[in-house]
């Protein structure tokens, strides 16, 4: 049994709304192999009534089941590069000039998955940082599965392919069987938890630097808005927010500015707009 | 002093997750589906052997259908196509892959032989002195397929061959 | 712009077509070697140098470590980048292989991707052609 063309058109037209992701036409098979562990995980007797239920009762969770499945996995380390790039030359050279009494650099990874953006940045601080400076990443994510597999911090031989240099394999990973676990020495620094970005937001020291990417595209603009409005909250006044590179404030939220940041941009609080201003709108 | 062996079958499923994502199923479509039947029937097989802190050999059999489509699926073509040599240089890279992954899991000083393929049913007999202690056993697109690791009697007793 | 060469050293014709299939992609123009020793041989007939080499560790005659050492010592070949791809993957032998002069190190087995991203790095991926 394949899927009917108006039930295709259904999930091309969800996912290119979505996440501006194109499905070609024949894949089909693709889309419905990937949707089967979907349907059974929620419950629906086969893919035709999961997908004719969401179309009677349009469900976000579930839509972002949909687009998670048919998304292989993007959880490359050191994604996309040029943020990283901007922490090293722009971001953390600026940081070190302006916390040079606390010596402390706090980064939240928000939506951190399986945990290799937040390591990832652990890295970059470990390799950036002057000596005697210390750093917090905290991870979260809305999925508790995904909590759990990040504090784990151990990867699969695919997964440690992806992006992460040799080098750097050796140096802050260790084998651990058919894996490989980040070393205690970068695991100290990172801790996940649960949270919904959605929802308000439990009270947290303010970060200095946000990386909040690939998550917006998932949201209609309302929940956008209400996603940095809560951000912004918690990021200091002169923090750094990246986002995806598909995503912006722009026509969103005016209180942030968009501001270069080596090859890449990211966003800032305007000044004159501090974070506790940020609750009108 | 007895030696653990510290792979288990999960480690080889996981190995096997890893080829067909790799290699022979990257779109998702068609995983390894287990049958758990140690007995499944196979056509060809490959092998390598590992030697040092453990000794014994890693095994990959499957039916010559199955075999012709790995063969396709690493070489761009269709399973009619597929030369003998192919089947048998696919087969021998997936031993030696697997093979190579296991000998990283066991304790220093493990030493892994060139692939050897065989086109032929796996048997007991080709291994002799050795016992199956573990595998993984699926059917893949309705052909059998099986990866299992070989014990060398003795190996269990320190410096015993 | 000329294309750029790559060399892919395996014993397993198998793992060369893979490779091939993907530098190709990447438009490199691709030569093959079957060991360490035919990878030397063919680099001295060549009158230019490829820019990236694709290298197995096992091996007949010469190994990939033995073939990266060779590399190393030849001044002519020195603009070389050179990738381990192996099924070795012993943190030992990953650092073995990095201080033998190995730029990167790609593990058996890797999906398409992993490898475009690890030749990424070197910045060897012409922009546009990672996706």
């Amino acid at each position: 049994m394949t899927l009917s063309q108006a039930e295709f058109n259904f999930v091309s037209q969800l996912v290119r709304r979505e996440a501006s992701i194109v499905l070609a036409p024949g894949k089909e098979y693709l889309v419905e192999a990937r949707l089967i562990p979907v349907a059974r995980a929620v419950g629906a007797a086969g893919v035709s009534e999961f997908l004719a239920d969401l179309q009677r009762r349009p469900d976000p969770a579930k839509q972002r089941k949909i687009i998670d499945a048919l998304t292989t996995n993007e959880t490359s380390w050191f994604r996309d590069r040029e943020p990283f790039a901007a922490l090293t030359d722009v971001v953390l050279p600026e940081l070190v000039k302006s916390r040079a009494s606390a010596r402390k650099v706090r980064v939240w990874s928000a939506a951190s998955s399986s945990g290799q953006e937040a390591y990832s940045l652990a890295i970059t601080m470990q390799e950036t940082l002057p000596p005697g400076w210390s750093y917090d990443i905290m991870g979260t994510d809305i999925s508790t599965e995904m909590v759990k597999r990040a504090e784990t911090a151990e990867y699969s031989q695919v997964e440690v392919n992806r992006g992460l240099p040799a080098a750097q394999l050796v140096q802050y990973f260790e084998r651990a069987g058919a894996h490989w676990r980040i070393a205690p020495a970068l695991r100290r620094n990172v801790s996940f938890r649960l949270m919904n970005l959605t929802a308000p937001l439990p009270v947290m020291q303010p970060f200095d630097v946000i990386f909040l990417r690939n998550v917006l595209i998932y949201f209609d603009v309302a929940t956008k808005r209400q996603v940095l409005q809560n951000v912004a909250k918690l990021l200091r006044p002169d923090g750094w927010l990246f986002l995806g590179a598909a995503e912006t404030t722009i026509g969103i939220d005016d209180n942030y500015e968009r501001v270069a940041a080596g090859r890449t941009s990211a966003y800032r609080v305007r000044t004159g707009a501090p974070a506790g201003a940020m609750r009108r709108g | 002093m007895s030696v653990e062996v510290e792979v288990n079958e999960n480690d080889l499923a996981e190995m096997v997750e890893q080829v067909w994502e790799s290699y022979l199923d990257p779109e998702g479509v068609s995983p390894l589906m287990q049958t758990y039947d140690e007995n499944q029937a196979s056509e060809v097989h490959s092998s390598v052997s590992i030697t040092g802190s453990w000794t014994g050999h890693v095994v990959y059999a499957s039916s010559l259908p199955a075999a012709r489509r790995a063969a396709g699926a690493f070489l761009a073509m269709g399973p009619e196509e597929v030369s003998e040599e192919d089947l048998s240089d696919v087969l021998g890279e997936l031993a030696n892959i697997i093979g190579g992954n296991v000998k990283a899991m066991l304790p220093p000083g493990a030493l892994l032989s060139l692939p050897q393929v065989v086109l032929a049913p796996e048997a007991t007999a080709r291994y002799p002195n050795a016992h199956r202690i573990t595998g993984v056993y699926g059917i893949w697109d309705g052909e059998p397929v099986s990866i299992s690791m070989w014990q060398s009697r003795g190996d269990n007793k320190e410096g015993a061959e | 712009m000329t294309r750029m060469r790559a060399m892919v050293i395996d014993d397993s014709r198998a793992m060369r077509m893979i490779l091939k299939r993907i530098v190709t992609k990447l438009n490199f123009e691709a030569v093959e070697a079957g060991d360490g020793k035919e990878a030397l041989d063919l680099l001295t007939a060549m009158p230019e140098v490829p820019e990236l080499a694709l290298i197995d560790w096992n091996m007949p005659n010469m190994n990939g470590l033995e073939f990266v050492t060779h590399v190393r010592a030849d001044p002519r070949l020195r603009e070389m980048t050179l990738v381990m791809v192996t099924t070795e993957s012993e943190q030992s032998q990953i650092v073995r292989a990095l201080a033998a002069g190995a730029h990167e190190y790609v593990i058996k087995p890797f999906t398409e991707g992993a490898m475009i991203e690890k030749l990424a790095l070197l910045g060897l991926v012409p922009t546009g052609a990672n996706s």
